[in-house]
Formats: C-alpha cells, sequence, structure tokens
C-alpha cells in the first residue's frame, strides 16, 4: 500500500523542495497547502497517513489542522524553525515531533517512518 | 584636634556622605534596626512623589498609605538580609498607587555599629520596569529575527538539494547554484528593502541584468507601472532566472543572433490581472522537453502556488513562448 502524506507549507519553493523529496522516497504527496483554508479542504476528501506541517502559513496560524488531524487520529510531523512551535500555534502542536527547519531529510524520514508506526 | 577641627570633620563627612546619596539617581534609604527611614535620597522623593516629611522617622511598612508593605520585601527585610550581609537585585514587582505597576530591583547593604552594637540597613532601589519591558521585547524581537534567519537558510538548503548534480560538474553544479542563490538575493534586496514593495519594471531588469549586459539580447518592453508585494517579487525574479539560464542552455540566448522580447499589460478585473509574456526568437530550433527539470517545475509551482495564477509554456520551434497570468 502506498504511503501518503499531507504537505503544508507556506513558502515555496521549501514546500517544493519537501514535495520533491517525499516522491523520490516513494510517498504520495497531497498538496503542498500554502493556507489553513487550502489544508482543511485538502482534508475533506483525503486521509493521508501522515501529515508535515509548517507552523505559520499565509492566513495564519496550523493549529485548526493540527486540530483537525488528531480528531481523525492521523499523526504528524512539524518541520518548523520555531523551536517551540506550541507557542506560536497553541496546545494542538504539543507533543509532535518538530524535525525544525531547515529540515534534514534523515530526520524528516525518520520522524515520519516512527509516526506512521505507532 | 579641638573641638571645633573635630566638629568641622564630622560636618564635612556628613555633607560628603548626603552628597553622594543625592547624587546617585537610584532612589536609596538608610533603615535602622527597627526598620524605621533614617534618611532617604532625593530620588527617592522624586521617583516615588513623597516628600520628606512623610517620609524619615516613618516605619518602613508604613511608607505612603502602606503602599511598601509588600510581602516580597518583607521577605526580603525579615528573612533573607538578617542572613546575609548583602543583597543585590532582589526583585519586586508592585502596583504601586502612585506611580502604578511597577518591578523594582532592591540592593541592600547591612552596616554594623561596634560601639552601641546597632544595625543599619542602606537600601538602593532600582525601577527596572522600562528595562524589563525594553528586555522582553528584544527577547521577542531576536527570537523573530532567528526565525527568519533560519527560514531564508532553508531557502538555500531548498535551492542546494534541488539543483541537479547528475552528470554535472562540480564547477557546473556550483554556477547553476550560484545563480539560482544570487537571485534569491537580489530578489530579496528588492522586496524586502523599499517599504516592502517594489516595482515590476525594476524586479524584471535587476534578474535580466546578468545575461544582457550590453548585448541587447534581451529587449524589455515598456509596461504599464506595476507594483509587487515581497513573495511576488521572489517568485518573479526566481521565475526569470530560470527561464534566462534555459535560454542560455537551450534557447535564444545560446546563439549570437537570438533574442528575447519580455513585455506585460495589466488587465482589469477582479482582482486586476498581470499579463507577462517571454518570447524567444533567433535561436536554433526548439523542441520541447521530455522531462520537466527542476527549473521548469520551478517555473510552474512558483506561479501556481506563490502567485496563485497560470502558466503555459510553449515550445514553438522558432523560440520558446511562456505566458504568465496572475492576479495582483
Amino acid at each position: 500500500m502506498s504511503k501518503t502524506v499531507l504537505l503544508v507549507e507556506d513558502e515555496f519553493l521549501i514546500a517544493m523542495d519537501l514535495k520533491l523529496l517525499l516522491e523520490q522516497r516513494g510517498w504520495i504527496v497531497i498538496g503542498p497547502a500554502a493556507t489553513v483554508v487550502e489544508a482543511l479542504g485538502l482534508l475533506q476528501n483525503a486521509r493521508p497517513s501522515v501529515a508535515v506541517l509548517d507552523v505559520t502559513l499565509k492566513d495564519g496560524p496550523v493549529t485548526r489542522v493540527a486540530e483537525v488531524l488528531r480528531a481523525r487520529n492521523i499523526p504528524f510531523v512539524i518541520a518548523s524553525a520555531y523551536e517551540l512551535p506550541e507557542h506560536v500555534g497553541g496546545e494542538a502542536l504539543s507533543g509532535a515531533p518538530n524535525v525544525g527547519k531547515p529540515t534534514d531529510e534523515r530526520d524528516l524520514f525518520r520522524a515520519l517512518e516512527q509516526a506512521v508506526q505507532s | 584636634m579641638n573641638l571645633e577641627d573635630l566638629y568641622r570633620l564630622l560636618r564635612n563627612g556628613h555633607l560628603e556622605a548626603q552628597g553622594i546619596i543625592d547624587t546617585v539617581p537610584d532612589p536609596l534609604l538608610l533603615l535602622d534596626q527597627n526598620l524605621r527611614i533614617r534618611s532617604a535620597s532625593r530620588a527617592f522623593f522624586s521617583t516615588f512623589k513623597v516628600n520628606s516629611d512623610d517620609t524619615i522617622d516613618q516605619y518602613v511598612y508604613d511608607l505612603g498609605n502602606g503602599q511598601w508593605d509588600i510581602p516580597e520585601l518583607r521577605r526580603l527585610l525579615e528573612e533573607v538580609i538578617p542572613k546575609s550581609a548583602a543583597v543585590v537585585d532582589y526583585e519586586v514587582e508592585h502596583d504601586f498607587p502612585s506611580i502604578g505597576r511597577r518591578t523594582m530591583l532592591v540592593s541592600a547593604h547591612r552596616l554594623f555599629r561596634p560601639e552601641n552594637n546597632s544595625r543599619f540597613l542602606l537600601l538602593s532601589i532600582v525601577d527596572a520596569t522600562q528595562r524589563r519591558k525594553r528586555e522582553d521585547e528584544q527577547a521577542v524581537l531576536l527570537g523573530e529575527i532567528r526565525h527568519r534567519m533560519k527560514n531564508l537558510l532553508a531557502l538555500v538548503q531548498a535551492l542546494a538539494r534541488q539543483t541537479t548534480a547528475d552528470g554535472r560538474s562540480g564547477e557546473e553544479y556550483k554556477d547553476a547554484f550560484l545563480g539560482r542563490f544570487n537571485t534569491l538575493v537580489r530578489a530579496h534586496d528588492a522586496a524586502y528593502t523599499q517599504e516592502d514593495q517594489a516595482d515590476l519594471k525594476e524586479v524584471v531588469e535587476r534578474t535580466l541584468n546578468p545575461y544582457s549586459e550590453g548585448t541587447g539580447a534581451i529587449v524589455i518592453e515598456p509596461g504599464p507601472s506595476v507594483v509587487l508585494e515581497p513573495g511576488q517579487v521572489v517568485s518573479l525574479s526566481m521565475v526569470l532566472h530560470e527561464l534566462a539560464t534555459n535560454a542560455i542552455k537551450y534557447g535564444a540566448l545560446s546563439t549570437s543572433t537570438g533574442k528575447i522580447q519580455i513585455e506585460w499589460e495589466t488587465e482589469t478585473a477582479s482582482p486586476p490581472r498581470l499579463r507577462l509574456s517571454w518570447r524567444e526568437s533567433g535561436g536554433p530550433p526548439v523542441t520541447p522537453p521530455t522531462t520537466a527539470g527542476f527549473g521548469t517545475r520551478l517555473v510552474q509551482f512558483s506561479v501556481s502556488q506563490e502567485l496563485g495564477g497560470q502558466v503555459e509554456l510553449n515550445y514553438q520551434p522558432e523560440g520558446l513562448v511562456v505566458e504568465i497570468v496572475s492576479p495582483l
């Protein structure tokens, strides 16, 4: 079964980089979504195995997306330059692994594998 | 030494001490062992808006209708100080009726008089409210700068990772990467230095300048003034750079006879639209590429994701024609 990942990132070069990286490793990428509205729209029609979230999007913090993912039991990984993403994006983000930004691809894939296994 | 000399000596000593106390800009209090005010500095009176009569000989907790009867200060005076000779910058936060909520840093020094076994306490009170506020603001600002720096580094990482290394020498990879990197740097300069907006004409000229110097191979037609947001500046710059490097490798700029014509117009719609075209001619015959490289993807991605518009790449035999339509 192919693994699907929802990619939420508003900086187009970074979004592109992550999308290409993920596709090279055989992931099917939904997105990238640059806004909360876009991400929620994509989630209405899809059930990804996992999500990669940036914290601050074009239309505000990613909080609502994280809440919907939690409610639907879809694990997610944060890729943010903030050291404490929950300070910016709220409680919904706490406890999720932050692979950081710039993102080391090994950290990203390790976190994704762990997220889908747990 | 006679009595008069002795008196003069004492008096001079007293004047000196009072002079020192009044010179220090932070409030100072001298308390006796029963915590009554023996002396206070001018700065104390002016900072807390009290006068000498209301202050001297008062019990410290009764000062100014009890505004100094603060649990943190009681702890300092009754528990901390008796156990130590000096205390530095003990923080007391309190709502003072006369001057509002303040953060005070209290320092204390114990003085001992052996001849009658009495103890005195010298207290300095520094109002650190403004400083704390500035420090907090600075911490927020520093955090934001760090965040932006990491984001910029992530952009550079993305370019480094996605610039093709396959089938290229190290030198070629370096040139390709640095071409993109320099475009990003110039785009950021244009985007963020002039009140967060830039003019399309400047952006086009600035981006294509390195490729057209003196040759006249790139013709930028005069067009209407279009003001761009930082995000639009960065993505349009990257798009133009990719088109230019592609033209050098395979298109109009790979021969001495080739030309590129760039023109744009704005269309009244809601929101208004920009229509920009890139037309190559006079180069070698064009054949459409069989696979989309990073450059082509970047062009498509940047226009659709960042500009929210559409791009068409027409590989016509006489030259590549690119049409970008995007909302402004």
